[in-house]
């Protein structure tokens, strides 16, 4: 049926804006509902995927703005086209619709023959278009309440935000559903509809979906009588208008994105408390008074050596412990040695061990080296007992 | 012998009953690691110079230490009611005079000989490797806990009731955290009525692969799970007449969706939603109804000032405050959910009703266009 006339349906502008509307709605229908339902494993999934629930948050608040530039947009085209142009408005709401409605139930229970005869928007089209612009509004509104709490509770009480939040997550519900069904089941299901692709509906589609748009295209009376000077006349009025109107909405976008800073990026510390702070610890006993040793009378072991060995080593080294089987409790034992030999070489200070292991230090009951030095000056003048 | 075999067996008891008195979970059940066959040193040998008291030594920084040991002290331990000798901790003793060790502090010698403690207990050494305690011990910090900072050294014991010990061990090192804990409405239940529903350091922090903000980004993701623990348990908040729904209706809040999914994908994230602690407070947190608690009704503006610095009046009520929305608790919500609980099921089923009324009749017409053509030709 390739000879087969073709009417215009929609015009370059009218595809753009809906091609830009579907793309924001998909983006928005996708990010919104992996956060409504953020514990399903598939919302986690595509999270991952697209990075994060900040990054869809962002995509999210993009694809916003998408759509509300599409609106100004759109708000521009109608007013243009019915305005300017003074295209009849096929879009409102009417009696017929709801006739027509119940005409293809009827139809379709088998108890009428003909199906109703729709004009250039079907009411099926017009319901989706209403619903778009009631579905557009409460988002606008409740997004605008979550993206700005602050400056919605400084007006409205708080508890609009999670009115807001709920009304927002139902409503993408009913709004996604509804596409669903109702715009894939009619535009593509029911019939492949290429006319936003190609902007063009044949004559038998036509016939079949806006037969008294046809008839009016084939009557000639679809469009309006042309008034070249009028346009111009209401151009002047409408361009100045639209562009103040749009204006004030494009600062109504700015506001909405950057009106408010809600949070701080980072979270102060949830305490700030000193996290090391030892109970006083029992403090370390100071040292018993070390009985001061008696005076050395003269270097002998009589004369105070004996004493010295007893108060400074005997606590090991004596008859009964003999730690490495040395006692130097008594001369004799002292002079005898333990386990590895004689401790001391009378005379040779430099070979005596116990002069070795002491100048080493970090002996157990290590000597002061005033001490050592006496034990030198024994040994050297022979280890005498008197 | 006869004896001998007798009073293992009365140690054998007591160390079934100190098991018994235990507490569940506690650090104290790890399992031994076959211990050293033959200690090389008999205990006596050491005790011929270590009985001694007052004995001490000067370590290479000036620190003096005790190096006595208390026989009676060490013999009710658990290591001495069940004969460990002194080597089988002391492990690089090998006789007189001892190796020289690799220390120039006190602090570094009881690192150091905390080591030991692997050798017998490897579970807990493992599971200390991942403890916030040996993350910072490892970054120089070597005041974090070694195992006998807890437990003990010669007095080494399993952990005894009341539970309030274990606080109270804490304590020892984190005595500012302790007074605030104290006071909390935790704290005062379990140290002041012996309470045993609610949580001590280690139920929120563990033990040995003990856990905190400091030492691992995830905990403050992750700790909402552990307040859920009690705070989702039906049984236990019934007595107390606590709100089990606390949790779920943190999660589908804005922040508390966030905190999850966080947890779920990203488990470092570091992010400015808060988690239960940043409301309610951390170690001092108190009743709601408490003039001192910062989720009070009075002192909320000020909790969500902390991150929503310009937070106003009214801002305060956004927050359901755990409340499952219903007719007499705020009621917006609830016929805001009533509107789309009839206008959903209602737009979407009569959507659904005329697409199959459409899609049936099409269907059914197309049949009998193809019966007619068949019979036409």
């Amino acid at each position: 049926m390739s000879t087969e006339r073709a009417y215009k349906r929609f015009t370059i502008s009218d595809r753009i804006e809906h091609w830009s509307e579907m793309l924001a709605f998909l983006t928005l229908g996708t990010t919104g509902l992996i956060q409504r339902y953020a514990k399903w494993p598939i919302s986690l999934k595509i999270m991952e995927g697209l990075g994060g629930i900040d990054r869809v948050r962002l995509i999210h608040h993009s694809a916003a703005v998408l759509l509300m530039l599409a609106v100004i947009y759109h708000i521009g085209a109608a007013g243009y086209k019915y305005y300017v142009k003074r295209t009849p408005i096929k879009m409102l709401p009417n009696l017929r619709d709801v006739t027509n409605a119940w005409g293809w139930v009827l139809y379709n229970l088998g108890k009428r023959d003909r199906h109703p005869q729709e004009d250039r928007f079907t009411f099926g089209e017009k319901l989706e278009y209403w619903a778009f612009v009631w579905g557009t509004i409460v988002m606008g509104l409740t997004g605008f309440a979550l993206w700005n709490p602050l400056a919605t509770s400084r007006l409205l009480p708080g508890v609009v935000i999670p009115a807001a939040k709920l009304a927002h997550s139902l409503e993408a519900v009913l709004a996604v559903l509804a596409i669903i069904i109702w715009h894939f089941y009619n535009v593509h299901i029911k019939m492949l509809n290429k006319s936003m692709f190609t902007g063009k509906m044949s004559e038998e589609d036509m016939l079949h979906e806006h037969p008294l748009e046809l008839a009016d295209i084939k009557a000639g009376v679809h469009l309006p009588i042309p008034d070249p000077e009028g346009e111009k006349k209401r151009l002047r009025i409408f361009l100045p208008v639209y562009f103040v109107a749009a204006a004030v909405m494009l600062a109504g976008v700015y506001f909405f994105i950057a009106g408010e800073n809600t949070a701080l990026a980072t979270v102060p510390p949830a305490t700030d408390i000193e996290i090391f702070v030892p109970l006083t610890p029992t403090p370390f006993p100071t040292a018993a008074p070390t009985p001061t040793s008696a005076p050395i009378l003269s270097v002998t072991w009589d004369g105070g050596v004996g004493e010295l060995f007893n108060t400074k080593c005997g606590t090991c080294h004596n008859a009964s412990a003999m730690l490495g089987g040395l006692d130097l409790t008594s001369y004799q034992s002292a002079l005898t040695g333990g386990k590895s030999g004689p401790v001391v070489v009378p005379g040779d200070p430099d070979n005596s061990p116990v002069i070795i292991r002491q100048e080493a230090g970090n002996h157990p009951g290590q000597l002061s080296p005033e001490d050592i030095d006496i034990l030198r000056e024994w040994i050297s003048t022979g280890a005498l007992e008197k | 012998m006869k004896v001998k075999l007798l009073s293992q067996l009365c140690i054998g008891a007591l160390i079934a009953a100190a098991v018994c008195f235990s507490f569940i979970g506690s650090a104290a059940a790890q399992p031994l690691a076959s211990h050293e066959a033959e200690p090389g040193i008999a205990d006596e040998t050491c005790l011929e110079c270590h009985d001694v008291p007052g004995l001490t030594t000067t370590l290479p920084s000036g620190e003096e230490i005790y190096i006595s040991v208390d026989r009676v002290m060490h013999t009710v331990s658990i290591h001495g009611r069940n004969g460990y000798a002194c080597v089988q901790c002391h492990r690089d003793i090998d006789g007189y005079p001892h190796r020289e060790i690799p220390v120039q502090t006190a602090r570094e010698y009881t690192v150091y000989q905390n080591q030991s403690c692997a050798y017998c207990h490897p579970g807990a050494a493992e599971a200390n490797r991942a403890g916030a305690h040996q993350i910072f011990r490892e970054a120089g910090i070597l005041e974090a806990a070694v195992c006998s900072d807890c437990h003990g050294s010669h007095n080494v014991d399993s952990l005894t009731p009341p539970r309030s010990n274990i606080p109270k061990t804490c304590e020892r090192c984190h005595s500012e955290i302790f007074n605030e804990y104290k006071d909390s409405v935790h704290g005062a239940a379990l140290i002041g009525e012996g309470n045993p529903d609610v949580p001590d350091c280690s139920t929120c922090h563990g033990n040995h692969d003990i856990k905190g903000p400091n030492s691992s980004d995830a905990f403050r993701l992750y700790s909402p799970l552990i307040c859920a623990e009690c705070h989702a348990n039906e049984a236990l908040m019934e007595k107390y007449d606590i709100s089990t729904h606390v949790f779920d209706t943190y999660v589908s809040d804005f922040h508390g969706t966030t905190v999850t999914v966080f947890e779920k994908i990203s488990p470092d994230q570091e992010t400015n939603k808060p988690v239960c602690i940043d409301c309610h407070g951390v170690h001092n947190m108190k009743k709601h109804d408490d003039p001192e608690s910062q989720v009070m009704k009075d002192n909320l503006l000020k909790t969500c000032q902390k991150c929503h610095p310009d937070a106003s009046q009214n801002f305060p009520n956004s927050w359901l405050g755990h409340y499952e929305p219903s007719l007499d608790k705020y009621p917006l919500l609830y016929f805001v959910n009533l509107f789309y609980f009839i206008v959903i099921p209602v737009t979407i089923g009569g959507m659904i009703l005329f697409v199959l009324l459409d899609a049936q009749h099409r269907i059914r017409k197309k049949i009998s266009k193809n019966k007619s053509a068949e019979v036409k030709s």
